[in-house]
């Protein structure tokens, strides 16, 4: 009587569904194999402790600098990095960033030093600006796509870059240089005047970005209707990639070449999912740029000669992970929270409508539905109804009696019923009669729209039908009014009527 | 009239891009007051037109005015409304904040919309019917919703000449009365609003004048003149289909 | 300045081919074979607009190689290329799961995905310094010089060469194979994918065995080149190739001309400056790259050459 089925089309699905869990079980295999076999104990926790002591008791000018340049870092990447997220520039960054190489070599060679860094700055900021230029030329003047050529650009000019490095560490005074820093960052490297220019980069980021705010908005939104109303598009977006190379520029020192792109990029996308307003973001930003910066220092100091810029980006990416995860609005967990909820709903009224129809089916006579009545109503087998009536029950919109094995509807389980059958009938007369669907088309999409009917809908559909009582399928409609009024329950009148006479 | 009382006019205008003309010598004097639309088959140039109007894209030769002055100089006057497709939805802005950048053009560089800036977005917002939504994020409208909010937008410019490009495109028909109505609004406030427009039917309702554009211009006047069998054929070059060829042979025979 | 050497002819252009062939003949071979395979396959990348997956995956199998190395304790090839395929997948996975449930946009999803994994991967290598043999510098562009300090594989009684040579040749053959096997599925799943459906081919089959395959030949060409310039050496051929002609097998053909013709020219410039020689071989390629830039220039020229690309973008193409 009772036919379980179970075609491929469910089975795709629900595969479909839970594909995703296979590679999240390779990752988290690999990386449990690889902290076994690392052993992570082995850093030496004497060390460990040591190292963290006197990051936290801040003594060290050393440490000073690294946490208050991470932090100026922080701000600034995270401000022009919302532009990019926004304007879809990310690759941008990261061609700015590779190309910025060869200048910070060619700066050193002017001194032969690191120190005053003024000449590495210039020369970085000349080199990727000069990227940029290379960039909108190659699209000018051939047929390449953007993805060729901003990944030709970033790779030629960091190849040179890496040629002039090598180069220079053949160099009697090149080994020592700690030129090569430059490449993953090493925020305990910062100086005085380092710590200056990230200081003035960020205050100029910030007074820029409020001085500046609506012209950087028009444009980024819509840049053609931006110049249609006359705002200097080219002036700011000049501005702001000027700006930008230098940001990136005093950054290099804490982060490294390879990953600054990353601190532009990940604090931004996770503010991204966190708010709705350009203004909030940008608070956002510079705040998640901050905490990756310290934080990153700050892993980065606890062992021997580890670099800044890897801990940074996996901070920044810890933050991105947990606001694409939980964010009240659009996180995964929270959207498939929603939907799990919703599917509850749904369920549970699909059981009430069953149990009406059971009613109708005898006219109303008798209160009581028997389990064996529903299971074959809705096909199911006994065990699953019997879960969702205890749903049900949960909510107080029915009883049972097991051992006689019935169910009654509560008043309010009565009224909900009327109600989703209402919906239901009102959207297929609506169909039928408004948009022409025949008659035995009608029910599946009422099937779906009955659920997420809200009360002016319903309204505004009798007004227009009417006020009518029959559906397509000639069976009559609940009327809402002797719905909402409350109905006496069926066993106090004995006969229950849904209808008016 | 003098010339500085026309709101647009264009003389001689070429435009061409990767060896393929697009506009070709296009002669244009659009009177004030006017609902103007701008009809052709697609590649026509009708986009093109608009842009190389606003000074979007350079014209290989020929000039624009807009009341008397180069574009350049006169872009207070003019407003534009682009289509919907040009634009990011998911940008974080909600809907009156893309209002109020129509306000920007008239505010400095410098300063940020006022009260009254704000009060005049609202009403904006208000005659296309979407102060309700004025806090929301625009992904989460609806394609009609979204060209009302570009409409309230070059409202808030309270400029004299408006382009359009394709608004109608892809609205439900309830919208699409809304906006139809707004525009004779418009008109009857004293402005000249120029619109592509696609679909051949409702354009002999909806403007005073018609621009049948393939790449010249194939015809420019009043309604009336203008939508006949023989222009539409001219400007569409033989694709007009079937069925508007009987519905034709039926009109003329006065059936 | 004596950053740069004199130009002493002899050395730098005559002996690599006589005296110093030893050192310097496997050497530009492995760079033929890494060019070869990599400019392959790096004119489907073009093609189907995949340059930024390229770099991507270049980057995110460094924590897959690392980790290769930390579970296995070994220096075992099918190791490496096991770790570096699970990355692989790993970081498509991932990037598609971070642009599909979120509006997080595609460009900023690959930032993302690719920074935080080759973050972790360098993490790795600079922890566990003393157990993975890979140094930090290099993992970003390589030490081609090492193939000639590689012991010769025995078989069957005959020298063959490097070990890492034989691997990028069989790399490079198996490429070529595929590419011959596989020439109308590939051309029609890259130009329209519509089409493909309609005919049978599964197009993202297709793009997941382009990006199995890539991460392929990238693991080999990684202990050459490294992370960064591999990208250099997929894309440089296949796009100086695009702006010489439009017909695919003419466009493969260069790229394999063009990869021989940087891989020499590279070894000669690193002899002369005494600098990393991948580094060379790319300013090579690029050198080449510029010359058949200049070609299309010349050959394309027309009077409104810059704005001509902005009205198109301006106009979207539509008018």
């Amino acid at each position: 009587m009772i036919s379980l089925r179970m075609d491929a089309g469910v089975v795709r699905s629900h595969l479909r569904r839970w594909i995703w869990l296979v590679p999240l079980m390779m990752l988290l295999g690999g990386s449990i194999s690889t902290l076994q076999a690392a052993k992570v104990g082995d850093l030496g926790e004497l060390n460990l402790k040591r190292q963290a002591i006197r990051f936290l008791s801040f003594k060290d000018p050393a440490v000073r600098h690294a946490v208050l340049g991470s932090a100026l870092i922080g701000i600034s990447c995270g401000l022009f990095g919302c532009f990019l997220v926004v304007r879809k520039m990310a690759l941008t960054g990261d061609v700015l960033s590779h190309a910025v190489l060869p200048g910070v070599a060619l700066g050193f060679l002017w001194n032969l030093s690191k120190t005053p860094p003024y000449p590495i700055l210039i020369g970085a900021t000349l080199a990727g600006l000069l990227g940029i230029a290379t960039v909108r030329l190659l699209l000018n003047t051939t047929r390449l796509k953007e993805d060729s050529v901003l990944g030709i650009v970033l790779t030629v000019f960091f190849t040179f870059g890496v040629c002039l490095l090598t180069m220079i560490q053949r160099l009697p005074t090149g080994s020592k240089s700690g030129i090569d820093k430059f490449l993953f960052g090493q925020a305990a490297a910062i100086s005085s005047a380092d710590l200056w220019m990230m200081g003035v980069i960020a205050v100029l980021a910030v007074a820029v970005v409020s001085v500046l705010f609506k012209e950087l908005l028009a444009t980024s939104f819509d840049a053609v209707y931006a110049r249609t109303i006359g705002l200097p598009t080219r002036w700011v977006e000049g501005a702001f990639i000027l700006l930008l190379a230098m940001g990136i520029v005093v950054a290099l020192q804490a982060v490294g070449v390879v990953l600054v792109s990353a601190m532009l990029i990940t604090p931004a996308a996770a503010a991204y999912l966190l708010t709705d307003r350009l203004n909030r973001m940008l608070w956002l930003s510079a705040l998640f740029g901050v905490m990756a910066g310290v934080l990153g220092a700050f892993c980065s100091f606890l062992g021997n000669n580890l670099p800044t810029g890897p801990f940074m980006v996996l901070a920044a990416s810890s933050v991105f992970a947990c606001a694409f995860l939980f964010a009240p609005k659009h996180g995964v967990v929270t959207r498939w929270w929603r939907h799990r909820s919703s599917t509850v709903r749904i369920r549970m009224e699909n059981t009430l409508k069953s149990f009406y129809h059971v009613l109708e089916a005898r006219r109303f006579e008798g209160d009581g539905v028997s389990v064996l009545e529903l299971a074959t109503r809705r096909r199911e087998t006994l065990d699953e109804i019997r879960g969702r009536l205890k749903e049900l029950v949960d909510h107080e919109l029915v009883t049972t009696e097991d051992d006689r094995g019935v169910a009654f509807l509560t008043p309010s389980g009565w009224k909900k019923a009327c109600s989703i059958v209402r919906n239901h009938r009102l959207w297929e007369l609506y169909l039928n009669h408004a948009a022409q669907v025949p008659a035995d088309h009608v029910h599946d999409e009422a099937e779906k729209i009955e659920h997420v009917l809200g009360e002016d809908a319903v309204r505004e559909l009798e007004k227009k039908l009417s006020y009518a009582r029959v559906d397509p399928h000639g069976r009559l409609i609940p009327d809402l009014a002797q719905i909402q009024k409350g109905l006496p329950t069926p066993s106090e009148t004995g006969r229950v009527t849904g209808y008016g006479r | 009239m003098s010339s500085s009382d026309l709101p647009l006019e264009v003389h001689d205008l070429t435009v061409a891009y990767q060896k393929k003309s697009v506009l070709w010598g296009i002669d244009l004097e659009v009177p004030r007051g006017k609902l103007v639309g701008i009809l052709g088959p697609n590649g026509a140039g009708k986009s093109s037109l608009i842009k190389a109007a606003m000074g979007l894209i350079p014209p290989t030769s020929g000039w624009v005015k807009v009341f008397g002055l180069p574009i350049q100089e006169n872009l207070k006057r003019v407003g534009y409304v682009p289509q919907r497709e040009s634009v990011d939805w998911d940008f974080p802005v909600n809907v009156m904040d893309v209002v109020l950048m129509g306000r920007y053009g008239h505010l400095g560089l410098f300063r940020r919309p006022g009260k009254k800036d704000r009060d005049l977005a609202r009403e904006c917002l208000d005659r296309v019917q979407m102060l309700p939504y004025a806090d929301r994020q625009i992904s989460n409208l609806s394609g009609g919703q979204q060209q009302r909010v570009f409409l309230a937008r070059a409202l808030a410019q309270d400029s004299d000449l408006y382009f359009m490009d394709e608004p109608f495109a892809g609205v439900d028909a309830a919208t699409e009365s809304a906006i139809i109505e707004l525009l004779h609004e418009m008109k009857n406030r004293g402005k000249t609003l120029l619109v592509v427009h696609h679909d051949l039917p409702t354009a002999r309702n909806y403007f005073d004048m018609l621009l049948l554009l393939n790449m010249r211009v194939v015809a420019f006047g009043n309604t009336a003149d203008v939508f006949t069998y023989e222009l539409l054929q001219k400007a569409y070059g033989g694709r007009l289909t079937i069925l508007s060829e009987v519905a034709e042979a039926v009109r003329q025979r006065g059936l | 300045m004596n950053l740069i050497p004199a130009f002493d002819a002899h050395k730098v252009l005559v002996a690599p081919w006589t005296e110093s062939l030893a050192s310097y003949g496997w050497v530009v071979l492995m760079g033929i074979g890494v060019g070869i395979a990599c400019g392959l396959i790096g004119n489907y990348l073009i093609l189907r607009r995949m340059a930024l997956m390229g770099d991507a995956i270049s980057h995110s199998i460094l924590p897959g190689i690392a980790g290769a190395f930390l579970v296995s304790r070994s220096r075992s090839t099918w190791v490496m290329f096991l770790g570096a395929l699970v990355a692989g997948i790993l970081t498509s996975f991932i990037i598609e799961l971070i642009h599909r449930r979120s509006r997080v946009k595609q460009d900023a999803a690959i930032g993302v995905a690719f920074s935080t994994l080759f973050a972790v991967g360098v993490i790795m290598i600079a922890v566990f310094a003393d157990r993975v043999d890979l140094d930090q510098d290099c993992v970003l562009y390589g030490e081609i010089g090492f193939v000639s300090l590689e012991p010769s594989v025995e078989w069957l009684g005959l020298k063959w060469g490097p070990a890492s040579i034989l691997r990028m040749g069989v790399v490079c053959l198996g490429l070529i194979l595929a590419i011959s096997l596989f020439y109308k599925e590939l051309l029609v799943s890259s130009f329209d994918p519509g089409l493909s459906r309609v005919i049978g081919i599964r197009s993202d089959w297709v793009h997941h065995a382009l990006t199995a395959v890539l991460s392929l030949v990238i693991v080999s060409a990684f202990e050459a080149v490294g992370a960064i310039l591999v990208i250099a050496m997929l894309i440089l051929p296949g796009a100086s190739a695009s702006l010489l002609t439009h017909r695919l097998p003419s466009r493969l053909l260069i790229s394999v001309l063009h990869a021989i013709a940087s891989s020499v020219l590279g070894m000669h410039l690193a002899v002369w400056l005494d600098c990393s020689i991948a580094s060379a071989m790319v300013l090579s390629g690029a050198f080449l790259f510029v010359l058949a830039w200049c070609r299309f220039w010349i050959v394309n020229r027309s009077s409104s050459g810059r704005w001509e690309s902005r009205v198109e973008e301006v106009s979207g193409g539509q008018a």
